[in-house]
């Protein structure tokens, strides 16, 4: 059961001549990881953002092609500190302000908040006022906070970006985690090596258009690897002169090497 | 401050009135004991959040009207001007935004209006921070904000140009972000923590209002 | 000679909380340091103490023979760069060139030396094509590297970045890498805080790492990077390419892209075949 659709989907920015997307296709289905994959500016944002219906209603812009979601949506931008409502004082109130503006009633608020406090480790700063926090802990409150409205589809625009090493090792667990419950997770990310065991289909963008879809196993192409999406591991087996296809990770080299 | 918090829309009232009154009652006198009580609730805030920043950003106001006015229309638009400031100084720094929203939703009225004026008054403190970052970036590299008035110009300039350009871009961006969080026009809100109200409050807010009408009616005759 | 930079038992605390106890070390002219550690650990304070933001409780910071103590930041600003987080909202002029610009002639280097700093900062970063545009025109990531240039441009003795490379993708961040390793050729000395231990094991030599404001360990990347027992405790893994050369058992255990490629083709080629 898809969650959600991309059917030819192309899309202009206000004032832009060049399309942001051009023909994009892609489903996600329930419970399932799809990550987007390519260069600054390749599109990946732009395709969350129609994912969440906030493109074109609330940039502005043309679309063409149709989205269609089963689910209700809630997305993660890589900017955490324009998410924060500003009218909170504390983090539980921060991570509360979205399931109130969906009119729950105070136990539900209760039940949803403290279990996405629980998810993102936040028990110690639940009290703490969210204009303290640095820029990683923000941006655990802000993915708390998104978890919180409980919606079908959850979309994540470099949600790693602030974390330090231990914090995105969490975060791709708790993604796991949400799949696991039966949630669509569409991520956009450059963070390539986690990749593989984390997402289940790959989208790699080029300049607003698809590339190619598939595994994580994409990451380990010939072609990924030129381009400078491939793993780690996949670009030093490649450079190093070694025959294809190249291991994804340092396990599969392993495997290769005996 | 110690004592029971007023009910947000209390310190509003209290916040009109006060201006309103100003403009209504006859000068000087009038405009004088407005602009008293309002200093006096400034300084309640503290020098440096309260009576400081009231008496700063109303002193330019003064030094212009003197070069406009007599001494008399000076003091008596002053003491207006002074009661304005004072006024939403004083508001700005005692009224919780949080709580303005709680008690609009606590009344069923429109989230978003009242979620307006609430970021105005929380986008101080934030530019505050990011004017102090900017301020930091950019004498690490090499501005002085001291000085010839060419040099102090420029710093100026290379210290509010990034404040607004980010600011704007942040506006555009956090009308965005607002929805994501849910904050979409015509939702029902549930109140977390609706502040407390009294009759006591309600009678004073009230009674507020029928002393400005009053004012307005006795000056008109 | 004298170190570029030098921290002498360095204690600091923002009001009762205390973040940095006893810091020392010492960073000479061309090293390229990594100030690695868990958030929260003191990094971005060792920065701001750096860059003459804040002064030390105790002890002293030395840039060159400088102590901060009796200097302010734009006195620093000639002979440190520092580029903070979110530099990309620092950004102000009408076009990127005049942004970068913005430090040298700040520090009242004359317009001709304004120019060639300017050029050769643009030129390393590759944002020559984009030097005429609104920096606001350009998406987050090349802000980014806008900012850097303009600390490049200061031609300081020694720069100091906070997570260069956080939204920046591999071909990107191969551009700081090349920027950086071209700088500190020249003698300019560098401290990188980064998460990104890739980036680091690419473009840096020694990695300093901070737990809970000491300094929990200090030395040469190429060792540190690939032993799992002395990273976990830190919080730390070891990256792909460090793994892999573990994994593998390759010559000289490289840390760095290429020198493992290298590796694995000699070694490859010395096997006997399937």
């Amino acid at each position: 059961m898809n969650s959600l659709t991309l059917e030819r989907v192309s899309f202009w920015y206000p004032a832009t001549e060049a399309p942001a997307l051009r023909d994009v296709s892609l489903e996600v289905a329930q419970g399932e990881i799809v990550a987007l994959v390519g260069a600054v500016g390749a599109g990946a944002s732009t395709v969350l953002l129609a994912a969440g219906d906030l493109a074109p209603r609330l940039t502005g812009g043309r679309i063409v092609g149709t989205v269609s979601r089963r689910e209700r949506s809630a997305i993660v931008l890589p900017t955490p500190w324009t998410q924060v409502s500003g009218l909170a004082f504390t983090v539980w109130d921060e991570v509360a302000f979205g399931p109130a503006n969906l009119g729950w009633p105070t136990h539900e608020i209760a039940r949803q908040v403290d279990r996405a406090l629980e998810h993102l480790e936040l028990g110690p700063l639940a009290t703490r006022d969210p204009a303290t926090l640095s820029g990683g802990e923000l941006q655990r409150v802000i993915i708390a906070a998104t978890l919180a409205m409980d919606s079908g589809l959850v979309l994540f625009d470099e949600p790693a970006a602030e974390l330090d090493a231990e914090g995105a090792r969490k975060l791709w667990r708790l993604i796991r985690v949400l799949a696991k419950e039966g949630k669509a997770v569409l991520l956009a990310t450059s963070a390539l090596d986690a990749l593989p065991d984390v997402a289940d289909r790959l989208v790699w963008l080029e300049d607003g258009a698809v590339r190619a879809v598939g595994t994580p196993e994409l990451l380990a192409d010939v072609a990924a690897c030129d381009a400078g999406l491939g793993t780690s591991v996949a670009t030093v087996w490649g450079a190093s002169g070694l025959p294809g296809p190249y291991p994804l990770t340092v396990a599969h080299a392993v495997r290769r090497w005996r | 401050m110690t004592g029971r918090r007023l009910h947000p829309f209390t310190l509003l009232a209290i916040a009109g009135a006060l201006p309103a009154l100003a403009w209504i009652l006859p000068a000087p006198a009038g405009g004088a004991c407005t602009a008293a009580v309002a200093l006096v609730l400034t300084a309640s805030r503290g020098l440096r959040r309260g009576l400081w920043p009231a008496v700063l950003t109303a002193a330019p106001f003064w030094v212009f009207l003197r070069l406009l006015h007599d001494v008399p229309t000076t003091i008596a638009i002053g003491l207006r001007i002074t009661t304005m400031v004072a006024s939403f100084v004083w508001l700005a720094a005692t009224l919780a935004p949080d709580r303005l929203v709680e008690a609009t939703v606590a009344r069923g009225w429109s989230v978003t209006a009242a979620y307006l004026f609430a970021a105005t008054i929380t986008a101080v403190p934030m530019l505050r921070g990011r004017a102090r970052r900017i301020v930091e970036a950019q004498r690490c590299r090499g501005l002085s904000p001291r000085g010839s008035l060419g040099n102090r110009l420029r710093a100026l300039r290379a210290l509010a140009l990034p404040l607004v350009l980010s600011a704007l871009h942040d506006v555009d961006e956090r009308a965005l972000a607002l929805e994501t969080r849910g904050m979409v026009s015509g939702a029902r809100r549930t109140p977390l923590a609706p502040p407390p109200d009294s009759a006591v409050e309600r009678a004073a807010r009230w009674a507020l209002l029928v002393a400005c009408v009053a004012a307005l009616i006795w000056r008109l005759k | 000679m004298i170190p570029a930079l030098r921290f002498d038992g360095v204690t600091f605390s923002y009001g009762a909380v205390a973040v940095l106890h006893g810091l020392s070390f010492a960073i000479t002219p061309g090293e390229r340091v990594a100030l690695l550690g868990k958030n929260g650990a003191g990094k971005s304070t060792v920065v701001r103490l750096i860059a003459g933001l804040e002064r030390p409780g105790e002890g002293t910071v030395w840039v060159g023979d400088w102590n901060t103590r009796d200097c302010v930041p734009e006195q620093l600003a000639w002979r440190v760069g520092s580029v903070f987080q979110h530099a990309d909202q620092q950004l102000f002029a009408r076009t990127v060139r005049e942004d970068v610009s913005f430090g040298p002639r700040a520090l009242g280097v004359g317009e001709p030396e304004v120019e060639r700093r300017t050029d050769r900062a643009l030129a390393d970063l590759d944002l020559t094509a984009h030097a005429g545009h609104h920096p606001y025109d350009l998406p987050p990531a090349l802000r980014k590297l806008a900012a850097l240039a303009g600390a490049l441009a200061l031609e300081p003795a020694l720069l100091v970045l906070d997570e260069p490379t956080i939204g920046l993708d591999r071909a990107l961040r191969a551009r700081v890498t090349r920027a950086l390793l071209d700088r500190s050729a020249g003698s300019v000395a560098l401290l990188v805080i980064t998460h990104d231990l890739t980036f680091a094991a690419e473009t840096l030599e020694r990695g300093l790492v901070l737990d809970r404001g000491s300094l929990a360990c200090d030395e040469p990347l190429a060792g540190l990077l690939g032993d799992v027992t002395r990273l976990e405790p830190l919080g730390l893994a070891p990256p792909p390419v460090a793994a892999l050369s573990v994994a593998l058992d390759l010559p000289g255990r490289p840390v760095r892209a290429a020198d493992a490629a290298r590796a694995l083709a000699r070694v490859a080629r010395g096997r006997p075949g399937p």
